[in-house]
Order: structure tokens, then sequence, then C-alpha cells
């Protein structure tokens, strides 16, 4: 549930899209918002992102927007009117949070930009988590190694062994892979246990 | 000769917020009975009453639209017929007069928004109460958008005061046990209730708040006080005698108000209609849009939305509001702050004032918040 009032106040939005009356309404909706627009039909420079894009996908192209597939650096909503797959699977391509339908009506921008915003920092949140995951992951060979030398030098079962290292990792508040690392280094003895 | 011109009157008077429709049609009639008492025929209304059923507000615009040829259309009560309308005054690129207070995030190019918002009532209503009576406030509120956003946002406004809300309760519309909801107060006493419940809900919840003041002290008005955002004069009446006495409301307009416009507006309204008796803001506004849409006809010298929009959003208007300007980014009115404290005729005294604000329909300025919610992180 959202707590606080979503305040777009200060941001800028850059409107990749050719002006028309749907542009138009758009931009009077992004003011009123306290956002200030920029309508370009360019490819979006990399090195000055604005807060927020707005994206006409039904004739949209993929230099476009500076990011690969699936990865934008801002948050984005798709213009979109046309059914099709394809513009639809474009609109996602470029990292599309949310959809402003078109033609524009006032009551869909608020709401889309809210969307976009919240499906951009969900996806950096999971991002992270991933990668520190990913990490651990990768981490694991040492943990089985750690465990492996625990069972052999002090006559543990699997269970046991981890069960070490697990509460030796819980009282030195640190993750289970760096202890298991500090001790198949040789510079961490675990010699309270066991 | 000129082709006259309709507005449609799109309220209605029955339902659980029928006295709220009446009011609002009876303004709209006064203001069309002033304008023919001036010798002027060419602006006419055209009366629909949906009876309180939603796909009735459509077919009535429909109606109103297609049938009579309304390019303006002044009426609904709740944002849910509001919505219900306006994709079809969109699409004919009409004009919606709403009028009423409500939840705010909208800011339609095919709406005048006459009601107002909540940094109109609801942030004025709270920094008027927290430093009187306390940052630990129970909600209550009808189980459907108005009272669900005032509620979520009287929590941001807590939140923000660093307050508790100690409960958060809603009632389906027309229902009046609050048996429990009383209970609950009763228990956690709270330093005061926001009441955005609406018609026989709030009136039971008024009643039940008075008896349990009766029982305990701590729940009389001048200790906890029952705050709402849209109790009207009209609706007192359907209140138990005396059981309201001393709770409070906000809004932007009271029978009871002291000013030039109001004394000459109560005059010219008892010659109308004495029986009307003590009207409200709904009626006031209701009585303001259509003046105002009819005087933009006629200075246009067009029904033509577009003109007529160009017409209100180029001048101030003064009457009962004040000298009211529309603000031309979001269409909506800058009303002034009354909070009105109900009296032992069924009336409200204003207790506190502040003179027009503008309206800020999505919170974007407003001391609402202490930090921007939604950061992004690059």
């Amino acid at each position: 549930m959202i707590s606080k009032t979503p305040n777009f106040t200060g941001w800028r939005a850059v409107i990749l899209a050719e002006e028309d009356g749907n542009t138009e309404k758009l931009r009077r909706q992004l003011s009123l918002l306290g956002i200030a627009s920029l309508l370009q039909w360019l490819p979006l420079p990399a090195n000055d992102l604005p807060e927020l894009i707005i994206v006409d996908a039904d004739r949209g192209w993929d230099e476009l927007l500076p990011w690969p597939e699936r990865r934008p650096a801002r948050p984005v909503a798709a213009l979109l009117g046309s059914e099709a797959p394809g513009r639809i699977a474009w609109a996602i391509g470029c990292g599309a949070g949310s959809i402003i339908p078109k033609p524009v009506a006032a009551s869909t921008v608020y709401p889309a930009l809210v969307l976009a915003v919240s499906a951009h920092e969900r996806r950096l949140e999971e991002e992270g988590r991933i990668a520190k995951l990913e990490e651990r992951l990768r981490l694991r060979p040492i943990v089985f190694a750690a465990i492996n030398r625990l069972k052999a030098e002090r006559q543990l079962d699997d269970e046991q062994a981890y069960a070490i290292l697990r509460d030796c990792a819980m009282q030195r508040r640190m993750l289970i892979e760096q202890l298991a690392a500090l001790f198949i280094g040789g510079s961490e003895g675990l010699r309270e246990v066991g | 000769m000129q082709d006259t011109v309709k507005i449609g009157i799109l309220y209605s008077t029955t339902g659980p917020y029928g006295a709220m429709g009446r009011d609002a049609r009876n303004g709209a009639e006064f203001a069309f009975h002033e304008y023919a008492t001036a010798g002027r025929t060419r602006v006419q209304p055209v009366f629909f009453d949906p009876h309180a059923d939603l796909s009735a507000y459509v077919e009535g615009a429909r109606s109103l639209i297609r049938d009579s040829g309304c390019r303006h259309i002044v009426g609904t009560i709740t944002s849910a017929a509001r919505k219900e309308v306006l994709p079809l005054v969109e699409k004919h690129d009409g004009l919606l007069w709403y009028m009423c207070p409500y939840e705010g995030f909208e800011a339609n190019e095919n709406v005048i928004y006459i009601g107002g918002c909540p940094n109109q009532h609801l942030i004025p209503l709270f920094e008027h109460l927290i430093p009187r009576y306390g940052a630990r406030p129970y909600l209550v509120g009808a189980n459907y958008v108005w009272g669900w956003e005032m509620n979520r946002l009287a929590r941001e406004l807590i939140a923000n005061a660093g307050g508790t809300v100690l409960g958060e309760r809603y009632l389906p519309l027309e229902e009046t046990a609050v048996e429990r909801i009383i209970a609950d107060i009763a228990e956690k006493r709270p330093s005061f209730v926001l009441n955005n419940l609406i018609g026989p809900s709030s009136y039971a919840f008024l009643e039940a708040m008075h008896a349990l003041g009766q029982r305990d002290p701590a729940f009389l008005p001048e200790n906890c006080p029952v705050a709402s955002c849209d109790l009207q004069e009209c609706e007192l009446d359907e209140v138990a005698d005396g059981a309201a006495i001393g709770q409070l409301c906000a809004a932007s307009y009271f029978d009871t108000l002291d000013s030039l416009e109001n004394r000459a507006f109560k005059a010219r309204l008892g010659e109308f209609k004495p029986e009307l008796g003590r009207v409200s803001s709904i009626f006031a506004s209701a009585y303001t849009a259509v003046s105002i849409c009819i005087a933009a006809i006629e200075g246009s010298g067009t029904d033509d939305p577009s003109s007529v929009r160009g017409d209100v959003l180029s001048r101030t208007w003064p009457g009962l509001f004040g000298d009211m300007a529309i603000d031309p980014a979001t269409n909506h009115a800058a009303l002034p702050f009354l909070l009105g404290r109900i009296n032992a005729e069924r009336g409200f005294d204003v207790i506190a004032s502040r003179p027009p604000l503008a309206a800020d329909p999505y919170l974007t300025g407003t001391s609402a918040r202490r930090e921007p919610w939604l950061r992004v992180v690059p």
C-alpha cells in the first residue's frame, strides 16, 4: 500500500515522440504534476538522463533509448495505441513499467507514472538482491570445502559441520560464505566450537 | 433571436447521498430562478435524476448530451459517478461542472472543479486539530474511494506530525451498525475522530458518539471531536436532536457565513423559497457553478465549451466563496477554508477560517510530506 503520496515535483521528463495532440495533452498533465518535460524525436543521450522517460511505443525504434534490452536506467512509460504484439514487445524491451494509452486521457497519466516509477524501483531492488545472491552462490564451493575439512578434522557428519559454520557465522555477524573463506584461508580456526 | 442553450443538471435526489443531491438541485434551480428574474431566457436547464444508480448516470449524461444537446453538465456528487460520466463528456468535448468536495488526484480539461480537494479541506483541518487535540486520531470512512483516500492521506499527515493512527474502520454505504467501531474507539481513546462516512452511516455514527460522550466525558466533542469534510447543513436534520452539537466540519461555505455576499444571498433566497431554510456548501457551490456557467455562456456568446472555459479562467468570480479564481493549470477553484462547529440550531458556527487557497489536486507543493517518496536511485 502506498503510504506516501507520490510526488514528482521538480522532476524532468523526456517524451520521445513527435508532437501531436497526445503529446500536448500529456505535457499539460505533466506540468501540473510539477514535471518539466522536453519533447524530442531523437535518440536519448546516455550522459544526461532525466528522471523519467515516456516513449512512443507505436513508432519507436531501438536506438531511441541508450540501454540494453530490458535494462532501463530510468523509469519508462510507453505511449501506446497499437495492440500489435510486436509493439507491446518493443515497449517491454525498452523497459516500460506502464502504458499510457492513446488517445491520451488526462486520468491515465499520473497512475502510469506512479506505476512506472514503482516498477523501476522494484527492479533495482531485485537486481541488487540477485547480485548478492549470485555472489553467495559463487562462494558455495568454499562452503562445501569448509564443511568437508571440518568433517575430516573433527569426525563430524554433514549436518554437524554445517551447524558449526552457521553458528559461528551468526556469532561473528558475517555471511556463512565469508566465514568459510576465512576458515579455508587459515585465518579462522573456529576454535570455540566442536 | 439567439438559439436556446441547454445546461444539463445531473443529481440524484434519492439514495444514501440524496439529501446532498436535493440541496444541489435546489441550488441549481435558484441560479436559474435568478437568471429568469433578470429577464433572461436563453439558457435553460434540463434536469435528469439517476436515483443513485451508477449506470443511470451514464444514461443520463448521454441523454443530456445527445437528446437535449447539452454541452455543459453540472452534476454528480460522488467521485464514482463523476468517473462514470467523464469519458462521455470528454468524447463529446463537453464541460462537466463538478462542485463537491472530493479526494483530489484529478485535473481534467473537460471539468471545472468548484468543490475543494484535500489541500483545501483535510490538510487545513488537520493543521487545526493536531495542535489542539493531539496526533492520535481514529479514522472512519465509507467503504469506497472517498473514505479510503481521505484516510490514506490522513495517515500520511499523522505520520509527518509524528503521531499514530489508533484505528481505521470502514462501513458500506447505508450501513448503520456502528457499535463495534464505537466500542473500539471507547477502548483506544483517540485524540479526535476523522469521519469520512457518508449519509445514514455518518448520522448513526454521530448519534452513537454522542451516546458515548454521555457515558464518558472523555468523548464529548470538546475533548474528542468528530471532524469531517463533507457534512452538510441539509444532513443535520437527519441526525437525532442535539446529537451532533459541538462536532466539527470543514467546508468553503456555511449558511451562517457572515459576509456581505451571503447576507444578500440569504435575503434573495428567502424571497425565492423561504421553506428551504438553511442551505449548505453543496447548495452554494451548485448555485455558483450554474451561475458561472450561465454567465460565461452569455459572456462568450456561445456554449462552445472551450470558449466558455476560456471565459471562466480569464476572470475572477466574486460571490459566496470570495473573489473566486479558477486555476487554468488545474481547472480547480481557489476556495476559502472554514471550520464549522455544529450548533443547537442544526447549523454551523464558523470557529476558524482561512482566505482562499489555490487547489493542489495532486499535492505537488503542499506540506503534506517532508520528503518526496519515489526517489529514483541512479
